[in-house]
C-alpha cells in the first residue's frame, strides 16, 4: 500500500469516527447507550429520545456526510479547471441561482416547504452556471478562466439584486429566503436526503474520473491540447459535474462556505498536485470538516444551535488564512 | 434595536389573521376638537404643548387604529409593512387618509410635509428611547418627519391594556368623546372579553401555556418579560410559562433546536400570530419529526397568539375571545 492510500483509508476511519460523533453528540443530552439502543433497534420507538436519534440525527448525518463531499469535490473541480486557487461555488453564481428559483417558486407558484422547493434551488444552480458559461463563452477565445469569473460575477450580481427585488416587495418570500442566507444541517430530513442524494451520488462518482483531465488542464491550456485533450469538451464535463454537486448541496442545505474552497488545499498539502489524488482526499476531507463543524455547532450553544454555516464562517477563514500561507511555503 | 420586530417579520412567515377589530371604527362622527390650549405628557414623559388642540395628526400604524377607534382620524399613515396585512389597519376603512410609508424605516417626509400635521403619534419605545419610526437603523431621511410636528407616544412594552388606556387618554385630550356609547363598546366588550377569560382560566387551576413560534431550523419560544400581551394574559391569571434560557443577545426569545422541541410541556400552545393557520399544527406535525413530541400539539391544543401588535380595546377583546374559547376547550392535565 502506498502512501497516498494508507492516507485515503485513514482519513475514511476518521469520517466514519466523525459520523459517529455526530449521531450521539448533539443540543439535546441522549445517552450513548440509548442512542446505541436507538440505531440497534431495541430502543423505545415512541421515545423523543429514539425519534431525535434515528429521524433527526441519522438524516443529518447522511445529508452531512453527502454534502461536505460534494462542496469538497466541487471546490476542487472548479479549482482545476479555472486553474483559479480562489475559486468556490459562489463565483459560479451557484447559491443566487438557487436563491432566486427559491424566491420565484415561492412568491409566484406559491410552493411551499424544503422538499418541494429543493428543485428549484437545483434547476436555479443549473440555469445560472450554464448562463454564466454561455455568457463567458461569447468571443473568439471561448471561455477563459478569466472571462469566467467575470461573468460568474456579473451572473451573481444581477440574480442577487433581482432575488432582492422580489424579495423586498414579499414578506413570505423574506422569510424562505433566511433559509438560503446560512447554510445549515438542520431541519432537513429524509425527504431532503431523498431528494438530492442521487445527484450528489451521480455528481461523486462521475467527479473521479475527472482527476487526469484536471491533471492535463493544469499545465496550461496549450499544453493540454498538444497532449490531445479536447479542452472544450472536458471543461464543460468538468463544469457539468460542477453543477449538479453544488447545485445539489446548495439546494439541499443553503450557501455553505469556505469547505469547497478550503478543502482541496489541504487535500493538496497531503498528497500533491496530482488530481487523481486530491479528488478522493478532498472527498473524505470535506465531509469530515463540514460534520466537526457542525457537531460543534450543535454542542456549543444547547439547547439552542448554530448553523454550520456560521460556525464555517468563523473558523474557517483564520484556517483559510493559515493554510493558503502555510500552502505558498510549501510550493515555493 | 426595533430590529427585532424586523427580525421577526424575517423570521416568522406572516400569515393573516382571521378578521378582527372591523367594529372598531365607531358610526358617529369625529368629534369637534376643542380650540386649547393643548397638553398631554407622554409615555417619554415629557410635555407637549401647543397653543392649538392639535388636529392634522400623522399616525404610526397601531396607533392609527387606536385614535380612529375613539373617533379621530388621522390625515396620514406610516406603517411597517403594507396596510392591506397590517394587523392594526387591515380590517379599517382608510379612505381620505395619506399613507405615507408600508415598509419599516421608509417614511416619505416630503408627503408628510404636505398633509401639514400638527401632531404626530408613534409609541415610545423606552428600551430605544425612540418613538416608533425614528429609531436607529431607519432611513436618516424618515427620521425627518420629528421636525414636522411634536411627537407623542405611549410607552410601549409591558401592557397593551395600559398602551389602549394611554391612548384613550391622548385622544380625549384630542377632543374624543370617549364616553360615548359607540366608542365605549369597545372598552366595554374588553372588559366583559377579560372577566370571561379569568374566568376560564380560573375554572383551569393547573393549565400552563407556551408561546411558541416554530421555523425551519429551530423553535422560538417567546420571553413573556418582552412581550406585553403576554405580560397581560399573565395577569389576567393565564401561567404563561416563562422559558429559563432567553438567548442572551436576543432576550425575547429563547431558542430550542428541534431536538429540544419538546424541553416544555404546556398544555395550551399559545402560537405567533404571525404564522398561525388552521393547519400549521398538521402541517409542522408532518413536517418535523418532534413536534407532536410536544403532547399539547400532538392533541391539537393551539391557538393564535396576537404577537406584539395590538392597539386597542376591540382588537384585544376579539383575540382575548378566542384565547377564551381555547382555554375551556384545553385539557389541563395534557401536558404533565
Amino acid at each position: 500500500m502506498t502512501r497516498r492510500t494508507l492516507g485515503l483509508a485513514l482519513l475514511g476511519g476518521v469520517l466514519a469516527v466523525v459520523a459517529f460523533l455526530s449521531i450521539t453528540l448533539g443540543s439535546r443530552d441522549i445517552g450513548l447507550s440509548e442512542v446505541l439502543r436507538a440505531l440497534g433497534g431495541t430502543g423505545d420507538t415512541g421515545s423523543t429520545n429514539s425519534t431525535v436519534t434515528l429521524e433527526l440525527r441519522v438524516p443529518r448525518t447522511l445529508l452531512g456526510i453527502l454534502v461536505g463531499a460534494a462542496l469538497g469535490v466541487a471546490g476542487a473541480v472548479l479549482q482545476g479547471v479555472t486553474r483559479n486557487p480562489l475559486a468556490d461555488a459562489g463565483i459560479m453564481g451557484i447559491n443566487s441561482g438557487a436563491a432566486v428559483f427559491v424566491v420565484f417558486a415561492v412568491t409566484v407558484l406559491g410552493v411551499r416547504g424544503a422538499g418541494v422547493y429543493v428543485w428549484f434551488a437545483f434547476a436555479g444552480a443549473i440555469g445560472a452556471l450554464v448562463l454564466v458559461y454561455a455568457v463567458a463563452s461569447l468571443g473568439r477565445e471561448g471561455a477563459t478562466p478569466i472571462k469566467l469569473a467575470l461573468a460568474g460575477a456579473a451572473v451573481t450580481a444581477g440574480l442577487g439584486s433581482l432575488t432582492t427585488g422580489i424579495v423586498m416587495t414579499n414578506v413570505d418570500a423574506l422569510n424562505e429566503l433566511r433559509f438560503w442566507q446560512v447554510g445549515s444541517l438542520a431541519g432537513r430530513y429524509y425527504p431532503v436526503l431523498t431528494g438530492v442524494a442521487p445527484f450528489l451520488i451521480l455528481g461523486l462518482i462521475a467527479s473521479l474520473g475527472l482527476g487526469r483531465v484536471l491533471n492535463g488542464l493544469a499545465l496550461g491550456e496549450d499544453v493540454a491540447r498538444g497532449l490531445g485533450q479536447r479542452v472544450g469538451l472536458t471543461r464543460a464535463a468538468a463544469f457539468a459535474v460542477v453543477a449538479v454537486l453544488a447545485g445539489a448541496a446548495t439546494a439541499a442545505c443553503g450557501p455553505i462556505v469556505f469547505v469547497g474552497l478550503v478543502v482541496p488545499h489541504v487535500a493538496r498539502f497531503l498528497c500533491g498536485p496530482d488530481y487523481r489524488w486530491i479528488l478522493p482526499y478532498s472527498m473524505l476531507l470535506a465531509p469530515i470538516a463540514l460534520l466537526l463543524a457542525d457537531v460543534l455547532g450543535r454542542i456549543l450553544v444547547a439547547p439552542d444551535e448554530l448553523q454550520v454555516g456560521v460556525v464555517l464562517g468563523v473558523i474557517g477563514a483564520p484556517v483559510f488564512v493559515g493554510i493558503v500561507r502555510y500552502g505558498r511555503m510549501a510550493e515555493a | 434595536m426595533r430590529a427585532w420586530r424586523t427580525f421577526l417579520t424575517v423570521a416568522i412567515l406572516s400569515v393573516a389573521l382571521t378578521a378582527c377589530g372591523a367594529e372598531d371604527t365607531p358610526t358617529s362622527s369625529a368629534s369637534a376638537a376643542p380650540a386649547g390650549p393643548w397638553s398631554f405628557t407622554d409615555g417619554s414623559g415629557k410635555e407637549v404643548k401647543a397653543d392649538q388642540t392639535p388636529t392634522r395628526i400623522i399616525a404610526h400604524a397601531g396607533e392609527a387604529a387606536a385614535l380612529i377607534s375613539f373617533g379621530i382620524k388621522p390625515v396620514g399613515i406610516y406603517s411597517d409593512e403594507p396596510v392591506k396585512t397590517d394587523p392594526n389597519l387591515k380590517n379599517l376603512d382608510l379612505t381620505g387618509i395619506e399613507i405615507l410609508g408600508e415598509e419599516w424605516g421608509k417614511i416619505d417626509v416630503e408627503k408628510a410635509a404636505s398633509l401639514r400635521p400638527d401632531l404626530i403619534v408613534a409609541d415610545w419605545w423606552p428600551a430605544e428611547k425612540a418613538n416608533s419610526g425614528l429609531e436607529e437603523g431607519v432611513d436618516e431621511k424618515s427620521k425627518k418627519i420629528a421636525e414636522l410636528a411634536p411627537i407623542v407616544g405611549i410607552s410601549q412594552g409591558k401592557s397593551i391594556v395600559e398602551l389602549a388606556e394611554g391612548y384613550e387618554a391622548l385622544a380625549k385630550s384630542l377632543g374624543a368623546k370617549v364616553d360615548d356609547p359607540a366608542i365605549a363598546a369597545n372598552k366595554k366588550r374588553f372588559e366583559e372579553s377579560v372577566a370571561k377569560f379569568k374566568a376560564a382560566v380560573a375554572a383551569k387551576p393547573n393549565l400552563t401555556a407556551l408561546a411558541m413560534s416554530p421555523s425551519d431550523d429551530k423553535v422560538y419560544v417567546a420571553n413573556p418579560e418582552y412581550a406585553p400581551e403576554l405580560l397581560d394574559f399573565q395577569k389576567f391569571g393565564l401561567q404563561v410559562i416563562n422559558p429559563d434560557t432567553p438567548d442572551p443577545g436576543f432576550p425575547y426569545w429563547e431558542n430550542l433546536s428541534w431536538e429540544n422541541a419538546d424541553k416544555y410541556q404546556p398544555d395550551l400552545i399559545l402560537w405567533d400570530s404571525r404564522n398561525y393557520t388552521d393547519k400549521a399544527n398538521a402541517e409542522w406535525g408532518a413536517k418535523q419529526p418532534t413536534w407532536f413530541k410536544i403532547k399539547a400539539a400532538q392533541a391539537g391544543a393551539t391557538v393564535s397568539w396576537p404577537a406584539f401588535w395590538m392597539h386597542t380595546y376591540g382588537d384585544f377583546a376579539t383575540e382575548l375571545d378566542k384565547l377564551t374559547t381555547a382555554v375551556t376547550a384545553a385539557n389541563e392535565n395534557i401536558g404533565s
